[in-house]
């Protein structure tokens, strides 16, 4: 068994909006502020069911899951309840649902315990859960102090993993969360609880939870290269956690396009990606850090760092992510290839992304499962050079 | 505690160091000690400079501490709520023996502070001085909330001439260690204010502060509305209106005649 050949594949959708008005180019900002008045339910139930049949065939297709986030205030994504979603997916498929996730600091972590033990009892154990801190555009959204953002957050995945691993009924006296009786129903089916990841921009600190926690580490948002001492360095405390650092902890993120010749995958691919960078992910600094939304050394990082939201860099965007077009072969490569070099095997994969046509995406996807991951299937892993 | 001089305007304030309850606390003192007292609570923000302090110390002890979480004070562990400010204040009045006879001038942030202080501990104050002070909710006033406003719009809208402000802003708007300030200045702004812009205390309990108090306000305030005012004076029992013309919310900086109003109501 080898790293590449038992690697998983799991599909995601961001459900954005598509259907933008014409000036929103001169908007600086399609998150937060970006008037909600441009949404018309009626695009957005015909969008809704096209995303939802993508994601049923990418099921039949065989890919291992189906994954699902959460966003607030913004075309970006149509998920702001993931676990309405994930529901609506759960009697039309057979695969992983992996649920990456809904900020537990957002609402009641209680009540988020119980919707995800609801998804995994009405799945018959087939949820996977991520928990991210979310944006900084989802607390100029939500009613949550940014500032106390991080200190809620851990304590609310305390008490989560209270409701999942110890029966009830408990009480729990935190800094923010006091309960009584703690002692939600239905519990999960996957004991102790489903399979779980933190997502992460790479800071010490989310690191160092998740190994604590023995958590996977689902990576967003920073460059590959830095990625991969991010991984090093999770390996490392996730095994001073006493934790085996399995290639599936680590999920990262891959956007592929599969066509019968490299030309036409990226003249197919490129309009999409770019539409995806350029309009989807358009914010600003000020809602990239709302206050105390980061520590005030993590501030000065970020400021005098390049900023991935809304750039049209190329260059910067393949430098940070990991984006392939091509035949299935040039696509198995890339990804093989960067398999290898994280020595990580848990693949999120946007086939899907921005304003890419239904038709497209049943190309893209039909074509990933059938000529790519197959061949990447089929390899073995490298044998290790010896150096003398 | 220690002391060093700070870089003169045309006076000099000695820099005092604390430790308040664990939080290092910076004091800018000038005037003679035996002078009585007038402490400054600033606003959100510190790069502005303390000019129109100077004139104060001719004849009074003038004490400008940074709130912790501003300037050069530290952060205040476990920082929750404005009254975790106030009480740092009382700590920090008594290690300085301020207890009676103050003059408290608070400004915006430090107006909000200056005021739950007073409800608490009157007895410690002679004046209490309100300068276009936050956190008052006026039916039928809009006010903008400060999180709010782009940092571009910010600084302008915090005074009525730009030149008031250009000698203390970087030459590049990105400077990094000035922006990483202005964060964290707001950060910890954000902690007490955030959830609660507008004071759930005052409404209740400002009927108590029967201080002599001076309401001051720039009547081109763009942050603040000077029709703010009267509802803060209704509140006081024993509260004056002053209100000053061509100033903006940095009313202190831009009015030499609001700055010696302010000396002349601590002096009566």
């Amino acid at each position: 068994m080898g790293l590449v050949d038992q690697a998983e594949f799991h599909y995601f959708h961001f459900f954005p909006y598509t259907r933008l008005p014409p000036d929103h180019g001169e908007r600086e900002s399609l998150w937060v502020d970006f008037p909600n008045s441009n949404y018309d339910p009626a695009v957005g139930h015909e969008l809704y069911n096209r995303y939802l049949q993508q994601m049923v065939l990418a099921d039949s297709l065989g890919y291992d899951g189906l994954v699902l986030n959460e966003h607030h205030n913004t075309q970006y994504s149509m998920n702001p309840a993931p676990n309405l979603t994930a529901a609506a997916l759960i009697p039309q498929t057979k695969s992983w649902i992996s649920v990456f996730g809904t900020p537990p600091n957002l609402g009641y972590p209680n009540r988020l315990a119980e919707e995800y033990a609801m998804l995994d009892v009405m799945s018959g154990g087939r949820l996977k859960v991520a928990f991210p801190l979310g944006t900084g555009m989802e607390y100029w959204a939500n009613a949550v102090n940014p500032a106390t953002a991080r200190a809620r957050f851990r304590e609310s995945i305390d008490v989560i993993l209270r409701c999942w691993t110890d029966d009830g009924p408990q009480t729990f006296a935190g800094d923010f969360y006091t309960y009584r009786y703690l002692n939600p129903w239905p519990r999960p089916v996957q004991q102790p609880h489903p399979e779980c990841f933190l997502v992460g921009t790479g800071s010490p600190e989310t690191i160092e939870l998740a190994a604590e926690l023995g958590f996977g580490y689902s990576v967003v948002f920073i460059p590959r290269v830095a990625q991969l001492k991010v991984f090093d360095s999770y390996r490392e405390r996730l095994a001073h956690h006493g934790h085996e650092p399995t290639p599936d902890k680590i999920a990262f993120g891959v956007f592929a396009y599969v066509a019968e010749n490299d030309d036409l995958a990226e003249q197919e691919f490129l309009p999409h990606i770019m539409y995806f960078f350029e309009n989807n992910l358009r914010t600003t600094a000020r809602y990239l850090n709302p206050p105390g939304y980061v520590t005030v050394p993590e501030f000065r990082k970020r400021i005098q760092a390049a900023d991935v939201h809304g750039t049209t860099n190329w260059d910067d965007l393949v430098a940070i992510n990991r984006i392939v077009a091509g035949t299935p072969e040039k696509v198995a490569d890339a990804i093989g290839g960067w398999i290898e070099e994280a020595g990580a095997n848990r693949i999120t994969l946007n086939l899907t992304i921005g304003d890419m046509p239904h038709w497209k995406v049943v190309k893209n996807t039909t074509l990933f499962a059938e000529e790519v991951i197959p061949r990447l299937r089929a390899r073995k892993a490298a044998p290790k050079e010896v150096v003398a | 505690m220690t002391t060093t001089p700070v870089a003169p305007g045309s006076v000099t304030f000695d820099r005092l160091d604390l430790d308040v309850n664990g939080t290092p606390t910076v004091v800018l003192a000038a005037g003679d000690p035996a002078a009585p007292p007038v402490v400054f609570l600033h606003g959100a923000g510190t790069f502005h400079g303390w000019a129109f302090a100077e004139p104060w110390a001719a004849q009074f002890r003038v004490l400008i501490p940074h709130h912790p979480g501003f300037g050069d004070s530290g952060d205040l562990e476990g920082l929750h709520e404005v009254h975790d400010l106030v009480i740092h204040y009382v700590d920090l009045f008594d290690r300085l023996g301020l207890t009676a006879d103050v003059r408290l001038v608070g400004f915006s942030l430090g107006g909000l502070i200056a005021a739950r202080f007073a409800i608490e501990q009157k007895h410690r104050l002679q004046r209490l001085v309100l300068v276009a002070p936050t956190g008052l909710r006026v039916p039928g006033v809009e006010v903008d909330d400060l999180f709010t406003i782009p940092p571009e719009q910010l600084v302008g809208r915090l005074v009525h001439r730009m030149d008031t402000l250009l000698p203390h802003l970087p030459s590049d708007p990105h400077d990094v260690d000035f922006n990483v300030d202005r964060y964290r200045e707001t950060r910890t702004a954000a902690i007490v204010l955030w959830d609660h812009p507008f004071d759930r205390v005052l409404p209740r309990w400002l009927g108590r502060v029967d201080t002599p108090t001076l309401v001051v306000w720039g009547e081109e305030d763009r942050l603040l509305p000077p029709a703010l005012a009267p509802a803060w004076a209704e509140l006081l029992p024993n509260a004056t209106v002053a209100t000053f013309p061509e100033a903006g919310h940095l009313v202190l900086d831009e009015s030499p005649e609001a700055s010696a109003a302010v000396a002349k109501f601590c002096a009566d």
